[in-house]
């Protein structure tokens, strides 16, 4: 998490998390093609520029996603979600860069079915984040069910990333790492984590977007077994979702 | 921290024996530079892109070797202070440069905001930020604005705003990175008269700039070619040197070449050079023999290809960006849309193409109302190259590029390939043609973005400002290119505000002035109309004008000195 | 295009303090969170717009009703039909209705307020609010930035569109899969043209002082007035007030 914080010393991370903020909220305003929820959500196809920005620019993907989510909510309505929703970004362009760098050492371009299965894993890890934190906050402000956002978040999210991203970093990648503006370029190379903090790491992250979506499925349609289910609907998914989600965030903070 | 301390104003700027070498990817920048400013003085660098220009200035600003990995060696300093080796948070503002990108420079959704942005990170006085921005607002006449969110402001009003929060931290050193290439001809003289109110406040006043005319006002001029400086000394003397310019690929004064050509000393100014000349004697018969005007260069005889009539627009907020816009664009014309910005100039290109749709008026291609075609035919028959090329250039390889839009149209396999090969081989891009479009220089991907509408064979070919940020070898390439399209028979219609572009090489002007079309016909006849070009700020290029003044219709340097060496 | 909500005007909630505003907002979203009724949060709508039409700012829920109209459908019928009923009784199909209606006033609710709040709010108050409250100065840069960077991105990607649509771009057919693929060619040269930015932004940042390390300063402002007092009373009045309500 230390480069988290560390990030924000270096001017350029601040400008290119600025970029990828409003690049973000830009392109998701044109694009607000189809209503999927009205005031919700879009099918967005933008929502796979955090992944593609989190493989780039590590952090200042993080904090650009969230705050670029934010900015795309400024003119769509502010409120109380808009917490969730940039919790749920930060979380979404955080698993992508963290995931793959513990996994892998080749550049996050998918080309052979090895690296198809890992792209796919960590897109889904963080799509799957996203919607369950997203899905929780605004069933418990009322806004929409958690049955109902939560999958199509992920959907949305999954879907756009696995179409679109590879297609972009292919391009961009290289040429973002010709003009050293890569996250490691800035900052300096990442010390590897030990081995046993690397599988730790990933199980956490991985065990808990599990929890947190699937259990968070179970708990909103009522298929959990009683002793799961406590007073109300909402404190029966918070007692689910809420751990995994901090599960998730442990095992990322490892990475 | 280490205090940046010295005497508040009127140090010098040396830089001695300076060079840098960039280490990642590796590159020399910059061999053996000397060069001192001394306060109040304005010197002005020219020379081609990648003559180390920028990376001069960057080193200065300390920008180089701090944020951009170089190693540097020299001595840069400004009166008793080192700046090499200091970090750029360190100059606390006694340094300081304005960028020619200006979008990349403003932070803020309020000019107020802006200009009180940079005294306000070096933790100046509230009281006094608030004097400061009003003062520094009104030197460069925008006290007007100071509510207004920066993105509403012109290209001008924006370069201004930039001068204005550098100055608010009373700088002493002002760098200035070719803070004029992205402006229109208005924008340019703003902000060259901004510059002008600020000379006398003892400030150093170093210049990239890409143009001769502004440079003149420089106190001295200092040319570099290949990391080097390779001459330098007081302006007057060393713009007449006409060889150094074009060896170091500065396009250099048309006064200065015509001197040469005849031959005799010649003041640079219009007016002077007019007097000096008829001092020297016009014969007479340059007067009687207009330049000819060679074949095709008349406007019209063709059979037309696009035919508009009545053509307006109103935008939401009622202001008209065209209004009853009626003209004919005939076949293997090459024809110059000029105006300046705002005026409906790229409003009026779009609807030629089919990106806009009449609402008001027709546009007909062949015969047929464009509008109802859909935009895939028309977009094959009338090609739109837009200003900036990176706005479309997108895909891995030269190649690829090139082949997309044909691809989009059907085209396939050998076919496809072999347009390809035609197209890269007339912009002159053959060689590179398996390299990423992102590696090329701005001239050649702006051939490249010829290339990639070019490719679909269009009849006519628009482009909107095909040479701006090119430096003069870059331009005349791409210039030369479309010569020699239009040689081959495509029509050309080329929005510009270059004034020397428009004279030597369209037959035809269209001018537009606040959404009218003002002016169309043979360009020699929009030259002889002197208020309607003041009234369009439209400024000839000097040769053209003192030919005009001497009542000869020569439109290049050449067709001048052959009037003028005529034999009566 | 227009793509700020901002409403520059001078009504007396343009004049309040930022900090007063962002209190307020919160205070009012949480009254809206704790209400579980349709009257009550009715009132508190009605509230809301009062504010609202008293600022002046009435057009900025006007250009949004595409938005607001919808939502207020789409809850209602959403919530009605996931009505949390107890297992096994019979679901009461009146509950359920007053359920979703007062999910529905309370997102309207939330709506209003927040754009009443960005209508009368400039993006560099707010962050200036937020470092008050304890936000890095550099992330609220970062907002406003952004902020800031938005329209450019935006007139980039439109111009973007239109030239592939001039090369034969057709974003209207094929399978969904292929749509989204078609986003490439917009996105790329936008992305590049920013990362061209990028470096020259963070230079003209340095140039301007940004890491100059000194205690920051800004131009005078207003400080909290009897005006600002009386707003957070109110506010916190009808925090209070949703409390006891039934």
């Amino acid at each position: 998490m230390h480069e988290l914080i560390l990030m924000w010393r270096n001017t350029r991370m601040v400008v290119l998390t600025a970029m990828c903020a409003s690049f973000y909220a830009a392109v998701l305003i044109p694009f607000l093609v189809v209503p999927i929820i009205p005031g919700v959500t879009h099918f967005r196809p933008a929502n796979a520029l955090p992944v593609v920005c989190s493989f780039l620019f590590g952090p200042a993907a993080v904090w650009g996603a969230a705050i670029g989510n934010l900015i795309g909510d400024f003119f769509t309505g502010l409120g109380p979600g808009d917490l969730f929703g940039f919790i749920g970004n930060f979380l979404y362009a955080l698993a992508p860069y963290r995931l793959w760098r513990a996994c892998a050492s080749s550049d996050p371009v998918p080309r052979t079915p090895t690296a198809w299965l890992l792209f796919v894993v960590v897109v889904v890890t963080g799509a799957g984040l996203c919607a369950a934190t997203v899905g929780f906050g605004l069933q418990v402000l009322g806004f929409v069910p958690f049955a109902v956002l939560a999958n199509v978040v992920i959907v949305n999210n999954s879907v756009t990333a696995l179409v679109l991203a590879p297609l972009l970093l292919a391009v961009l990648y290289p040429r973002v790492r010709r003009v050293r503006l890569l996250h490691g370029d800035i900052m300096g190379p990442h010390p590897a984590p030990s081995t046993v903090r690397l599988v730790l790491g990933v199980g956490l992250a991985i065990a808990g977007a599990l929890v947190a979506f699937v259990g968070g499925n179970c708990a909103a349609v009522g298929v959990l077994p009683p002793s799961f289910v406590a007073a109300t609907p909402d404190l029966t998914l918070a007692v689910i979702v809420l751990p995994g989600l901090a599960l998730a965030a442990a095992g990322l903070a490892l990475l | 921290m280490t205090a940046f301390t010295g005497c508040a104003g009127g140090a010098s700027l040396v830089v001695r024996d300076f060079t840098c070498r960039y280490t990642d990817p590796p590159a020399p920048a910059l061999a053996g530079v000397s060069l001192a400013v001394a306060p109040g003085e304005l010197v002005a660098i020219m020379g081609a892109s990648g003559a180390g220009k920028s990376t001069l200035l960057r080193c200065i600003n300390a920008l180089v070797p701090a944020l951009v990995p170089a190693v540097c060696d020299g001595e840069i300093r400004l009166g008793a202070q080192p700046l090499l080796g200091v970090e750029v948070g360190d100059l606390g503002g006694r340094v300081a440069m304005v960028f020619q990108d200006f979008e990349a420079q403003l932070f803020s959704t309020n000019v107020r905001l802006e200009v009180a942005f940079g005294p306000g990170q070096l933790g100046v006085e509230p009281g006094e930020i608030a004097a400061r921005v009003e003062r520094t607002l009104a030197l460069v006449n925008l006290a007007d604005c100071g509510d207004r969110d920066p993105s509403t402001l012109s290209g001008g009003q924006k370069q201004r705003l930039a001068i204005a929060s550098i100055l608010a931290m009373e700088p002493e050193v002002l760098l200035l990175d070719e803070p004029a290439t992205d402006l229109d001809p208005i924008g340019r003289r703003e902000f060259y008269a901004a510059l002008e109110s600020v000379r006398g406040k003892r400030l150093v006043l170093l210049a990239v700039e890409h143009e001769v005319d502004p440079v003149l006002r420089a106190d001295r001029l200092v040319l570099m070619s290949a990391g080097r400086i390779v001459a330098a000394g007081p302006t007057a003397a060393l713009v007449r040197d006409v060889d150094l310019f074009t060896a170091c690929g500065v396009r250099p004064h048309d006064l200065a070449v015509l001197a040469r050509r005849l031959g005799c000393d010649l003041p640079l100014d219009v007016d002077g050079a007019v007097a000096a000349l008829r001092a020297r004697g016009v014969p007479e018969s340059a007067r009687t023999a207009p330049a000819a005007a060679p074949a095709g260069r008349t406007a019209a005889a063709a059979p037309p290809i696009l035919e508009v009539r009545g053509l307006a627009r109103v935008y939401e907020d009622g202001t008209h960006a065209l209004a009853d816009v009626s003209f004919t664009l005939g076949s293997g014309e090459f024809v110059a849309l000029i105006g300046q910005n705002g005026s409906g100039k790229t409003t009026l290109a779009k609807h030629l193409n089919g990106l806009l749709r009449a609402e008001v008026g027709e546009v007909r291609l062949d015969g047929a109302d464009l509008g109802a075609l859909p935009l895939e035919r028309v977009a094959r028959e009338i090609g739109y190259v837009f200003q900036n090329p990176d706005h479309q250039l997108f895909a891995a390889t030269v190649a690829d590029e090139v082949a997309f839009g044909p691809r989009n149209f059907g085209l396939a396999g050998e076919a496809l390939a072999a347009r390809v090969d035609e197209t890269l081989a007339a912009v002159g891009l053959a060689a590179v043609r398996d390299e990423d479009p992102c590696l090329l220089r701005k001239g050649e991907r702006q051939r490249l973005a010829v290339a990639t509408v070019l490719a679909m064979a269009p009849r006519v070919l628009i482009l909107d400002e095909p040479t701006t940020g090119l430096d003069y070898p870059q331009v005349r390439a791409m210039l030369e290119l479309l010569a020699r399209l239009h040689a081959a028979g495509t029509t050309i219609v080329v929005i510009t505000h270059s004034p020397w572009v428009v004279v030597e090489y369209a037959e035809r002007a269209l001018l537009m002035r606040r959404g009218r079309l003002v002016f169309d016909g043979a360009l020699g006849e929009l030259l002889d109309d002197e208020p309607l070009l003041r009234s369009a700020a439209f400024e000839a290029p000097p040769a053209v004008r003192v030919a005009r003044a001497l009542g000869i219709a020569a439109r290049t340097v050449d067709e001048l000195v052959r009037a003028l060496e005529s034999e009566d | 295009m227009a793509l700020s909500l901002y409403f520059d005007r001078s009504s007396w909630l343009h004049r309040r303090h930022p900090i007063a505003k962002v209190l307020v907002l919160v205070l009012l979203f949480f009254a809206a969170f704790l209400l579980a009724d349709p009257l009550p949060l009715a009132c508190l709508f009605v509230l809301v717009f009062a504010v609202t039409a008293s600022a002046r700012a009435l057009p900025v829920l006007h250009r949004m009703r595409w938005l607001m109209i919808p939502v207020f459908f789409f809850t209602v019928i959403i919530w009605t039909l996931f009505y949390p009923a107890t297992a096994g009784a019979p679901v009461d199909r009146w509950a359920a209705l007053r359920y979703g209606l007062a999910m529905a006033l309370r997102l309207e609710t939330f709506l209003a307020t927040g754009f009443v709040f960005l209508a009368t709010t400039t993006i560099e108050e707010f962050a200036f609010a937020l470092a008050r409250l304890g936000v890095p100065y550099r992330a609220g840069f970062v907002l406003t930035l952004a902020f800031r960077l938005v329209p450019v991105f935006f007139e980039a990607a439109l111009t973007v569109r239109d030239a592939q649509r001039c090369r034969g771009l057709d974003f209207a057919s094929g399978s969904v899969a292929t749509r989204i693929a078609r986003y490439g060619p917009v996105i790329v040269p936008v992305f590049i043209g920013g990362l061209r930015r990028a470096d020259q932004m963070a230079f003209a940042l340095e140039v301007r002082g940004f890491s100059a390390g000194r205690p920051r300063t800004s131009l005078p402002r207003p400080g909290i007035d009897a005006g600002d007092l009386w707003l957070l009373a109110t506010g916190v009045a009808i925090a209070v007030a949703t409390l006891v309500v039934p």
